[in-house]
């Protein structure tokens, strides 16, 4: 009797912290997912300062302007992530890639077409349970939860210089993707259960439009960068379940650039992510956020006859998902290097970052992300 | 070319490695997490209803199934009043020559020695006899319905006693040899006729002798020694059968078969059995609500029988019970034939019990698997039905009997569904 009232209790207390906790088993995972920020690797080894005058990210269209050829850019994201809590330490790798585009000049136009990773919900939480069936019986789970996808932003952006302290750019974005979303609860006594297992596949469809401008000094160049969303719906099985507003986005970097070849920027940026909030369930909630960074692009020491830049910065960011009702923010501390290949054909640059997440609750959330960008002029 | 060019694509494919290298390791994902649960945790609110449903339209069983000649052995058995059968062996066709000595062909004109010889399912030491056993030939030809118990249980009388032979305990081991009558055999192959054995199992307690088949592959053989000469190899003749003629498919397996003299033919209306003499198996059909079947995913099914004591035969001989699925085409009604036509043990995880037919209560029978596949079907494309039988049927007797749906309602069959009620996943909360 004793035991089962403890059993009881237990399940209670579980049911009730279950049911205050809808989602997955970490801080930036939250909602609909991570998101990656849509740096570059060079961007990223500044802690982003850069990303509004920086024509390998995709956010500012004016600035592939400055891409005076031929050009495709792949991006490689591995996140080493461990989240630490009461239960233990979770060690998870999440394979991203969350830039790929090509650039192509049309006269005095620059052209370019583009993916990059919007939110990123991958992930896989798997985790014993005891279920009640009736009242007398009890039975031993492990339910495991597998998101899979992504919400992406494909890029068609067009830009021009019409002098040379200023670019202009536009782009029109579709919002595509999918989360492909699996429960399996299978049952410790597989004699008499079979496991059950339920799939279900979103789609998201949606629209923004992107203005940007960048005014080059000697001494300073600023890029400012505006995203103005329109609807985006998702849907399963071909039913529209619910629509949304792809969120806003506003984006300013100041880069000093007096030492040659070199720049030292801050950017601010901020998304409204809470025009989301519609997508999910009852009770889903996403939040607005700032993203602020300070970084440098110096120019480094001569190796084997190239310029090696050095990258380093800092990055406070909101993400836009809490957790439990609180918000999640992340501390970043990047590095990073880059330089040109093959006669100045391939530019390589690689970002390691160091990030914290936090939120008032007992889990913290600590991640190296590792960011290889390849760009190659054919 | 020069050094710089060199160095420079060295240097290029150094980076290359590089990338490849993380690359590939980043491919190597490892996602699972969940030690910080419940905190962070989704908790899809996966509930589990479970529901005792009446949903068995209807049951039967039938008797005599599988059919003479289906039998995996020649079940032998005497038990006085309650049980008592017989094994008949057809050898249809007897050769009339043998090779000699000289590897000429000559017709038999003599047989020194006749014997049969049954190779048996070594019997446990629980089920050996407490004392001598005596195994009986008789010669069972006749031309009246040859497959009919009420012809042949008559021929089974001295006047048509080809042999016999008594044996003890021990020297029950995997083989038993009976002497037939040579003369009987050589009246045979001189007048190109068939020879039909009866046998019948004498003992003074009740015992059981399972007998190979050609089923089996391991039937009982006539062998004969149709010369004195010791180099002669005795001829060994196997079991055949050519009647009904010119119907293989079913003179075929009547080669060797079991007639029940004795044993339990009926089944009482309020009762359900599987095994027994004759052996027989029990037919469900299922009425499954479609807001279960089709809109909840079953994860568990338990058809709940009551089972009722049988105290004929052996009544603490255990035995398992399977439940096995319905193969036949959805045009097939008639329960006989749909539980002829049925899977293997073990299809789709339909679990087995073993019980004992002197036992009682609540079994419960585990065929989830099976009550799957009717989700979102029809009863056109896939019945609702399953069948029950025992694992031993036709090679012991025990009987395994349950109440019917027939019975009072606390003990009638029931099927007891645990399921998952259709939930929204994926949305974030």
């Amino acid at each position: 009797m004793t035991r089962s009232l403890s059993a009881g209790l237990a399940f209670a207390l579980l049911g009730a912290l279950a049911n205050n906790s809808f989602a997955q088993a970490a801080l930036s995972t939250q909602g609909f997912g991570f998101p990656t920020g849509q740096l570059s690797s060079r961007a990223w080894g500044t802690g982003g300062s850069i990303a509004e005058v920086d024509p390998l990210s995709p956010v500012n269209p004016a600035t592939i302007s400055m891409i005076g050829t031929r050009l495709v850019n792949f991006q490689i994201e591995p996140e080493y992530r461990s989240v630490s809590s009461s239960g233990g330490i979770d060690r998870t790798t999440t394979a991203r890639y969350p830039v790929v585009f090509g650039a192509i000049p049309i006269k005095s136009w620059v052209m370019s077409l583009g993916a990059s990773t919007l939110l990123d919900r991958t992930s896989t939480t798997v985790f014993p349970s005891t279920e009640p069936i009736n009242n007398s019986e009890r039975v031993e789970t492990t339910q495991r939860e597998r998101v899979d996808g992504a919400m992406d932003d494909i890029r068609l952006a067009a830009a021009w210089a019409p002098a040379t302290w200023l670019r202009v750019g536009l782009g029109i974005h579709g919002i595509a993707g999918h989360n492909l979303v699996a429960i399996t609860q299978s049952f410790t006594d597989s004699s008499q259960f079979a496991t059950f297992t339920e799939e279900r596949l979103f789609g998201f469809t949606g629209f923004a439009a992107s203005a940007g401008v960048e005014l080059i000094s000697k001494l300073f160049m600023a890029g400012v960068s505006y995203r103005q969303g329109a609807n985006v719906q998702m849907a399963s099985n071909d039913t529209i379940i619910t629509s949304a507003r792809v969120p806003n986005h506003f984006g300013a970097s100041l880069a000093y650039t007096g030492i040659t070849n070199s720049s030292i920027a801050v950017r601010v940026a901020h998304d409204n992510w809470s025009s989301l909030g519609p997508l999910g369930g009852p009770g889903f909630n996403a939040v607005d956020g700032w993203d602020s960074s300070l970084g440098a692009d110096l120019a480094g020491p001569r190796f084997l006859g190239r310029t090696v830049f050095l990258r380093g910065g800092f990055r406070y960011r909101t993400l836009p998902f809490q957790v439990d009702s609180n918000t999640v923010t992340e501390k970043s501390i990047t590095g990073g290097f880059g330089t040109t290949f093959a006669n100045q054909r391939v530019l390589a640059d690689v970002a390691l970052i160091r990030a914290i997440r936090t939120a008032d609750v007992p889990a913290t959330e600590r991640a190296w992300t590792i960011s290889i960008g390849l760009s190659i002029r054919p | 070319m020069n050094g710089e060019f060199v160095l420079n694509r060295k240097s290029a494919l150094t980076l290359v490695a590089l990338i490849a290298t993380f690359a590939i390791a980043a491919c190597s994902e490892q996602l699972d997490a969940g030690k910080s649960c419940p905190l962070l945790c989704p908790e899809q609110e996966i509930n589990l209803k479970d529901t005792l449903l009446d949903a068995i339209s209807t049951d039967t069983t039938v008797t005599g199934i599988p059919p003479i000649g289906s039998e995996t052995f020649l079940m032998l058995s005497s038990h006085h009043d309650t049980v008592q059968t017989r094994a008949i062996i057809r050898f249809d066709t007897l050769q009339n020559t043998f090779t000699a000595a000289n590897a000429i062909d000559s017709t038999i004109s003599r047989i020194d020695t006749a014997q049969l010889v049954l190779p048996i399912d070594i019997a446990d030491s629980l089920h050996k006899p407490t004392g001598p056993i005596t195994l009986e030939a008789y010669n069972v030809d006749t031309t009246a319905s040859d497959t009919a118990v009420a012809a042949l249980a008559p021929l089974f009388r001295p006047s048509r006693l080809l042999g016999a032979k008594t044996f003890a305990p021990e020297s029950l081991l995997d083989t038993l040899k009976i002497p037939i009558s040579p003369d009987t055999i050589l009246d045979r192959i001189n007048n190109g006729t068939h020879l039909r054995i009866g046998l019948r199992l004498v003992s003074a307690q009740g015992f059981d002798i399972r007998i190979g088949t050609t089923l089996n592959g391991n039937p009982a053989t006539l062998r004969l020694k149709v010369s004195p000469d010791t180099a002669v190899r005795p001829l060994v003749i196997q079991p055949l059968s050519n009647t009904p003629p010119n119907q293989n498919f079913v003179s075929g397996p009547l080669a060797d078969f079991t007639i029940v003299l004795q044993g339990n033919t009926t089944t009482p209306v309020t009762r359900l059995g599987v095994g027994g003499l004759p052996s027989r198996r029990t037919l469900f059909r299922f009425n499954i609500p479609n807001r279960i079947l089709d809109s909840t995913t079953v994860v568990r099914a338990s058809l709940v029988l009551t089972q009722t004591p049988n105290r004929g035969v052996n009544p603490k001989d255990s035995v398992w019970v399977f439940p096995v699925a319905i193969l036949a085409s959805p045009v097939v009604t008639d329960a006989g034939t749909l539980l002829r036509f049925v899977s293997g043990a073990g299809f789709l995880g339909l679990d087995s019990l073993r019980m004992a037919p002197g036992d009682s209560g609540q079994r419960a029978f585990q065929i989830v698997g099976l009550v799957r596949t009717w989700h979102n079907t029809t009863e056109e494309v896939s019945p609702n039905a399953i069948g029950m039988l025992s694992g031993s049927e036709a090679q012991l007797p025990a009987q395994i009997d349950f109440f019917s749906t027939a019975a009072p309602a606390a003990v009638r069959p029931k099927l007891r569904i645990t399921y998952v009620p259709q939930v929204n996943i994926g949305l974030p909360k």
